[in-house]
């Protein structure tokens, strides 16, 4: 049996909370809109324990996905390559090389600041080879980039 | 990265045999055809002047004179200020009047040159040269499009180009010059029928058609009652021949289509620059030319019509062209499945992976086809039926026992399509049933893996494996994998980058340096 093992580095906790409040703030957002569709058109009669239970659905979803997919987060940083594991239903387990590595990407948006966080993007010549690690701590996503941007260009070639 | 690219920058390359110093124009009689270019792009403000023109009875024509006058005067302006060098190992396009933009490129980054002409253009004997470099970003208004060069001077120019990026290939007879792999024959036309261009222009005009009727108020006009009269006498017997009529239409169309792009087709492969080119078209032609060093692969399109009456085609895995102009990669259009295999085991240089045998996916993988197929099928038939029970009517169960039976047929051949295997360091993938492909990826050219899996998958122990690239649609995947297998091919495939990530016997990381901490 020849299988992968998992990238050795889990991401930030706070990433989890970061996660469920967004998932939070989301299901919020949808369920009102739903709510003011159902009580303002005639055509889908309102009831009031399908109201309870699509408000029980996002719940869960808002608890449940946030730790899922942290157990599923991982990533691994090797001289050689790239390795990660993302998502909760659908898992995704992407491996670059270092030598085909075009740009590193480090981004801290709006949200995640908010939690000390940011995200590390690694492009290559492909449409379908980005690599996004989110969820980091900043400071070591920034350690990170330092590091990736001097391993890939310790490679010669275009990268393709 | 800069650092990298600059080593590789090939220092020491070979002079161009003409260096072209001087801005150059267009030729000059380009001045026939931007007028006539702009005046057909203006064309519906042009018309829509006219009806103004005429609805306020303005006698004197202003107006319209000033929808034809600008157009030229546009076109004029366009020739006169745009001109283009090849100057320090670069090519430098410089246009536009009030904004001037210079758009430069390094001659080693061209990747691709094409040649087309307009039927305005052959006439006059001129062609468009597109130089293709890969960039994501090309500018709105046609990127390095040298719009208008006498035709000997565009392939001249092509040569040129094509030759300053090349390494010159092996050249065993050392003769070079042009070797012809296949050009076009009549027969070809018989797979037209079976591709679904004759359905598009069908479609098209239709769409067309009902608008123009709509417009003129032909469906307002139409008496009910002279329908059903019309339906009583010919009833049933009509459907059959309409449908027959139709058929006839867009086989007739496709046939027509595939002349109109594919006459005159003709893909050849010359040395010493090595480089592939493809010829094309009867009214507007294109050549495209596919520098050696660019390609990464060859994909065997084997959609359901044409593997009927044993057709294919065959286009290339090309890095540097752009995804949106997809139709340049082409390499052979539908045509006998015997000269697809030849022509893809001669652009791949071995005939191994065209043939080989494919790995079989297993039981599991087989399974999910059948499910994805049948599952949203099985739903509409139960709706059917639900509505053929309360109605009390025949056709929705007819209809719904039809779906059903496609849906397995589907199934099946989709369970059969799929297939992958690793042949003399080519990665073939083969998947899909309506839109079949092979797809041959050489494993220098994959730049990296992903292995996706659904919850679902997981519980099948399947996963899709997708190889990345820089060329063509940029992946290739193989999908419903078991998993050691998937795992397996890409530690061979490429050998060194996935190794470091097995899993040992007893569960602990192997290898892989510690990260940042």
């Amino acid at each position: 049996m020849t299988t992968l093992r998992e990238p050795s580095e889990r991401v930030d906790r706070r990433a989890v909370l970061m996660w469920t409040l967004g998932a939070l703030g989301n299901s919020v957002f949808t369920y009102v809109v739903l709510l003011v569709v159902a009580l303002v058109w005639d055509a889908v009669p309102f009831r009031w324990w399908a109201a309870v239970l699509v408000a029980l659905a996002f719940a869960v979803y808002s608890v449940l996905m946030p730790r899922w997919r942290y157990a599923v987060h991982r990533w691994e940083v090797t001289d050689t390559a790239v390795h990660t594991q993302v998502g909760w239903w659908s898992i995704e387990r992407r491996i670059a090389p270092m030598s085909r590595i075009q740009t590193v990407d480090y981004e801290e948006g709006a949200f995640a600041r908010l939690f000390g966080l940011a995200a590390v993007t690694v492009t290559t010549a492909s449409a379908a080879g980005a690599i996004a690690i989110e969820g980091l701590d900043k400071h070591l996503a920034r350690r990170l980039v330092d590091q990736l941007t001097v391993r890939a260009d310790a490679v010669a070639g275009d990268a393709t | 990265m800069t650092e990298g690219e600059q080593a590789q920058a090939p220092v020491p390359a070979p002079p161009p045999p003409e260096t072209e110093t001087e801005w150059l124009r267009l030729d000059p009689r380009m001045l026939l055809v931007h007028p006539v270019r702009e005046v057909l792009r203006f064309l519906p403000v042009i018309i829509g002047l006219f009806v103004a023109g005429a609805a306020t009875r303005d006698g004197t024509g202003r107006l319209q004179l000033l929808g034809i006058l600008v157009p030229v005067a546009l076109g004029l302006v366009r020739y006169w200020t745009t001109s283009y060098r090849i100057h320090a190992d670069r090519v430098e396009l410089r246009r536009g009047l009030l904004s001037t933009s210079t758009l430069a490129t390094p001659l080693d980054r061209v990747r691709t040159v094409d040649l087309t002409a307009s039927p305005i253009q052959r006439v006059l004997g001129l062609s468009t040269v597109r130089i293709g470099t890969g960039t994501a970003a090309r500018l709105d208004d046609g990127g390095l499009d040298l719009d208008g060069l006498p035709t000997p001077r565009a392939r001249a120019l092509r040569q040129q180009l094509l030759t300053s990026i090349a390494t010159p290939a092996a050249d065993p007879e050392g003769t070079g010059g042009e070797r012809l792999v296949a050009r076009f024959e009549p027969g070809w036309l018989r797979f037209a029928p079976f591709t679904s261009a004759g359905f598009v222009i069908a479609a098209g005009l239709i769409g067309v058609g009902s608008q123009v009727l709509d417009q003129v108020g032909f469906f307002e006009d139409v008496d009910e009652a002279a329908w059903e009269g019309l339906w009583a006498r010919v009833g049933v017997v009509a459907v059959p021949v309409v449908v027959l009529g139709l058929g006839v239409l867009v086989a007739a169309f496709a046939v027509l289509g595939y002349l109109l792009t594919n006459g005159n087709f003709a893909v050849s492969h010359t040395l010493p620059d090595g480089s592939w080119h493809v010829r094309r078209g009867v009214l507007t032609t294109r050549e495209t030319s596919l520098d050696d060093d660019r390609l990464r692969g060859v994909s065997l399109g084997e959609p359901l019509g044409l593997r009927l009456v044993r057709g294919g085609r065959l286009s290339a895995i090309v890095t540097g062209l752009d995804r949106s102009e997809s139709g340049s990669s082409a390499l052979l259009p539908p045509t006998p499945r015997a000269l697809v295999q030849r022509v893809a085991a001669e652009v791949v240089g071995t005939a191994e992976p065209v043939h080989a045998r494919l790995v079989d996916h297993g039981p599991r993988a087989r399974a999910r086809r059948y499910v994805r197929a049948m599952v949203p099928a099985v739903a509409v038939a139960a709706v059917l039926v639900t509505a053929a029970a309360v109605d009390g009517l025949v056709w929705p169960a007819v209809l719904a026992a039809v779906v059903v039976l496609a849906a397995l047929g589907l199934g099946h051949d989709r369970a059969r399509s799929l297939g992958h295997a690793l042949v003399d360091g080519w990665l073939v993938a083969r998947s899909g049933s309506l839109t079949r492909r092979r797809d041959l990826l050489a494993t220098e050219a994959v730049i990296g893996w992903n292995l996706r899996s659904t919850w679902f998958q997981r519980r099948a122990g399947l996963v899709t494996l997708v190889a990345t690239t820089a060329g063509g649609r940029q992946w290739v995947a193989i999908p419903d994998v078991p998993e050691p297998v998937a795992v397996e091919v890409a530690v061979n495939a490429v050998p060194g980058l996935v190794d470091q990530f097995l899993a040992t016997d007893r569960g602990l990381p192997a290898g892989g340096t510690a990260p940042v901490r």
